[in-house]
């Protein structure tokens, strides 16, 4: 065999065994998700676990529902807040900035990735709750908090997604655009942004998988009551906060429901992937 | 010359909502000294609803904090059940607990005492002050042990470090910090073995087992000791399972565990103290309010008499 | 019509505004907290409780991050060659590695947290160390290197591939020198993200690494040092603050932090700059 198709072989056998890496490991987590999480559920009962309203474990009550409320909310709250923002920013960043401002703001917006979430908590504690305080007395820890507060944490994911995505789209798109008459804006927005459409749209997916599974700030912010909130500035409990909450003091029962929580998280996020995969299917590549 | 117009508008609308975020609110939690000493002359009667802190499920300090005051009660059936009020927004660490409460007047919450500053106020429970000398002498009775947890196979490395937290210089550093020591040892020995200690366990005990750490290893320039945080239950599994040498729980053994093979020792006492804001005038409660308060019988300031 | 680009010119503007808000008010907010408290006896070489020293915690996270980013990155760029280069497009197995990959993105940093202790810490024993937790992040990062490194493949122009194949180049070596070099801009805006994570975890590394404050003994014992817990600055932070005892050392803490994030994005920017350059000439 000459050298060059054996150099060519391996580099194949290589690459292709890189690329099951992430099968493998999804395999492993789905593994032992499922095989410490899906006997609490049978235990407790599928429907009292997905739809009871009480949870209590002290005694025996293992309802998440409240959770995977609070969970939808916070995430429907953050994108609303966090998305437009961050795909304006991005477009901003990679059609009208000028060389300076972006050389000023796009530094930061890396920054921003690079804060720990812990530091966002005591910020969204110290500045951002008693701001809301102020404007609705009586009320501090809320969803309203956990929403803004993740809408923040989600903006340099999608900003950097979306911006290379941007950034991808041929020169001649946007100059093809100018030259049949349109204005800066409109090649951008009816021009740049559909042909960049699958990047934009995982920078989404990037963002509600970040939102979805933040932890440590939310926890600080969010009031973390296992009840369905009533309203904006009600306390909510994610999945993951009631994970991160008891994971340290649960035993036997309790312990493997807080891992069937996980289990729950994790096919939420299975079905936001498969969803905007479908998504992305329709709007065509 | 539009360019120029642009940017400069973009400044202002940063200026303005940069302020708008950071100028408003002071922060409560870092400074510290505002306030210091007993209340403070601008301090006001709450009034309105209470916004209840709790401690997360499960937590040394929940766990005492509720046995103490009967807000854990017996159901018909015998079980008991944690009464504490569904809305209660729960605070997963001491510094949030105390942020939080520092930050809202109407606040209620509790905490360990020896974690205990002036950014927020520790409430007399009928009568008595929340201080170490109370605690000790049982005037305040809202405490709780500080257990070391370990095995029959305990390595001898593990026993001296045990040994040495007993010992009066052990219990003298206790005291220093604020807790309670439990025993009038004798004086350490210092032993001169060579060797590793791993103590993992509650994170309400291990700031005050680092200190010990620091003068055992002080004590005996041979030994290391590494102290990892976690949490009682973790900690008192990880001793089982011999992953640690010595587990810290900030709460009594349960059944189950003593039956596994561990053995915990008290090392101290640790009061629960029941803070409010520094702007709120509130100086005392009964034991008999503060479980209406965290049971939901009363909700609101202007409730309680 | 010119007014709609008006609208749209200053909901731009406006989107770009928020975001240095955002970023103003945050590193404001840590600056103005920490820079007062940042005093010398927080970089002294060995911690103890009273200085509660950020100086091996520093030494831990460029520890962590570097072995996790050694695993991640050459893993998640081979991934993301085969996916762009080699596979047949559509293939089931593409499909399944995309799939994966995204699933992986979305799973929380404390699942990776409690597979990490199952999986390194307990059933292979390697106990609360250096290693387990590197290995966890290194799982938690994969996706960002392979999505990256996948767009950044993406953009390069088919015309750059053909070029190479009509010389008669392999496809090894038109991977190699073609596609590669222009996508590493990308590629490294990909790597600074996964060290963005690297260095900001923290539910992770908690259940992976533990929180012991010292620095492994990698000189001493070599790779046995790899078995040692220690802490990165996130998890510092964290300990710092959970008990309220050194709250004024924790946003010290979080300055120091942030000092490292914005090295390390200047040093990759630096690194494209001159990737850039060299393209050009």
């Amino acid at each position: 065999m000459n050298s060059s198709a054996l150099r060519e072989g391996t580099a194949r056998v290589l690459f292709s065994a890189a690329a099951a890496v992430s099968v493998v490991a999804v395999v492993l987590i789905c593994l032992f998700l499922f095989v410490n999480g899906v006997p609490a559920m049978a235990e407790i009962g599928v429907p009292e676990f997905l739809l009871g309203a009480i949870w209590r474990p002290a005694n025996g009550l293992y309802g998440i529902f409240p959770m995977i409320v609070g969970s939808i909310y916070v995430t429907v709250g953050a994108v609303i807040v966090g998305v437009p923002a961050g795909l304006l920013c991005a477009i901003f960043l990679s059609r009208f900035a000028g060389a300076r401002m972006a050389m000023l703001l796009a530094p930061g917006v890396e920054l921003l990735a690079g804060i720990p979430s812990v530091v966002y908590g005591f910020f969204g504690l110290i500045i951002m709750v008693p701001i809301i305080r102020g404007l609705a007395p009586g009320h501090g820890p809320s969803l309203l908090v956990a929403a803004l507060l993740l809408g923040i944490m989600i903006l340099p994911t999608v900003i950097t997604v979306a911006r290379n995505a941007l950034d991808a789209v041929p020169r001649r798109y946007y100059e093809g655009a100018l030259a049949l008459g349109a204005d800066h804006e409109r090649a951008v927005f009816c021009v740049v942004v559909p042909a960049a459409a699958s990047g934009l749209l995982a920078a989404v997916v990037l963002a509600v998988g970040r939102a979805i599974g933040e932890t440590m700030a939310v926890i600080m912010v969010a009031g973390n009551q296992p009840v369905i909130p009533g309203s904006l500035l009600d306390g909510v409990r994610t999945l993951t906060a009631n994970i991160a909450l008891e994971m340290g003091y649960a035993a036997g029962l309790h312990r493997e429901a807080l891992v069937a929580t996980g289990v729950v998280l994790f096919v939420l996020i299975l079905l936001i992937t498969l969803f905007l995969n479908a998504a992305r299917k329709r709007g065509g590549r | 010359m539009k360019k120029l117009t642009r940017a400069l508008a973009l400044c202002v609308v940063l200026a303005l909502g940069a302020c708008a975020l950071t100028g408003c609110a002071p922060s409560p939690g870092s400074s510290g000294g505002a306030s210091a000493g007993g209340a403070s002359s601008d301090a006001s009667a709450p009034s309105g609803p209470i916004s209840v802190y709790a401690r997360e499920d499960g937590s040394g300090t929940r766990g005492a904090f509720i046995e103490l005051f009967g807000i854990e009660q017996k159901d018909a059936s015998g079980q008991k059940v944690d009464l504490t009020i569904p809305s209660a927004a729960i605070t997963n660490s001491t510094a949030v607990m105390m942020t939080s409460v520092a930050s809202d007047p109407n606040a209620i919450g509790y905490l360990s005492l020896g974690s205990l500053d002036d950014t927020v106020r520790a409430l007399s429970i009928d009568g008595a002050e929340p201080t170490a000398a109370n605690v000790k002498s049982g005037v305040y009775q809202i405490a709780r042990p500080f257990n070391i947890v370990m095995t029959e196979d305990a390595s001898p490395a593990a026993r001296d470090l045990a040994a040495f937290i007993m010992s009066a210089e052990g219990q003298a550093i206790v005291e220093e910090n604020g807790y309670v020591s439990v025993a009038e040892g004798d004086s350490y020995v210092p032993s001169g073995m060579e060797g590793k200690v791993v103590v993992a366990g509650s994170s309400s005990v291990t700031p005050v087992m680092e200190k010990l750490a620091e003068a055992y290893r002080a004590a005996n320039p041979g030994m290391t000791v590494e102290v990892q945080q976690s949490d009682s239950t973790t900690g008192v599994n990880m001793a089982l399972e011999g992953t640690c040498d010595i587990g810290m729980a900030s709460r009594d053994l349960k059944d189950e565990e003593k039956g596994a093979g561990a053995q915990a020792t008290v090392i101290a006492q640790d009061g629960i103290a029941v803070i409010v804001s520094q702007e709120s005038s509130i100086d005392d409660l009964s034991t008999e309010q503060v479980m209406e308060i965290y049971t939901g019988a009363i909700t609101n300031w202007d409730d309680l008499i | 019509m010119r007014r709609l680009s008006r609208v749209l010119r200053w909901l731009v503007y406006a989107g770009a505004a928020l975001t240095a808000a955002v970023l103003l008010a945050i590193t404001g907010f840590v600056l103005i907290n920490g820079i007062p408290h940042l005093t010398p006896s927080l970089f002294e070489w060995t911690y103890t409780s009273d200085n509660v020293s950020l100086m091996p915690a520093l030494v831990g996270t460029l520890l962590m991050a570097a072995l996790a980013l050694l695993m991640a990155v050459p893993v998640g760029v081979g991934a993301a060659i085969y996916l762009v280069e080699y596979a047949p497009r559509g293939s089931r197995f593409v499909r399944a590695v995309r799939m994966t990959s995204e699933t992986l993105q979305g799973i929380p940093s404390i699942i990776y947290g409690l597979f990490g202790m199952l999986l390194f810490v307990t059933a292979l024993g390697w106990g609360l160390s250096l290693l387990a937790g590197a290995c966890t992040l290194a799982v938690m990062v994969l996706p960002v290197v392979v999505r990256t490194t996948e767009e950044a493949l993406m953009a390069v122009p088919d015309g750059y591939r053909e070029g190479g194949f009509a010389l008669g180049a392999g496809r090894l070596r038109v991977v190699a020198r073609c596609a590669l070099p222009s996508a590493a801009p990308g590629i490294l805006g990909g790597v600074v993200l996964a060290l963005g994570r690297c260095v900001g975890e923290v539910a992770a590394l908690l259940f992976t690494a533990g929180t012991v404050a010292q620095v492994p003994d990698l000189l001493g014992a070599g790779p046995a040092g790899l078995f040692d817990s220690c802490r990165t600055l996130a998890v510092h932070l964290y300990v710092l603050a959970s008990e309220g005892l050194h709250i004024d050392e924790a946003y010290a803490t979080a300055v120091v932090l942030l000092a490292v994030v914005m090295v390390l994005n200047g040093v990759a920017a630096l690194a494209t700059r001159m990737m850039e350059v060299r393209d050009r000439g």
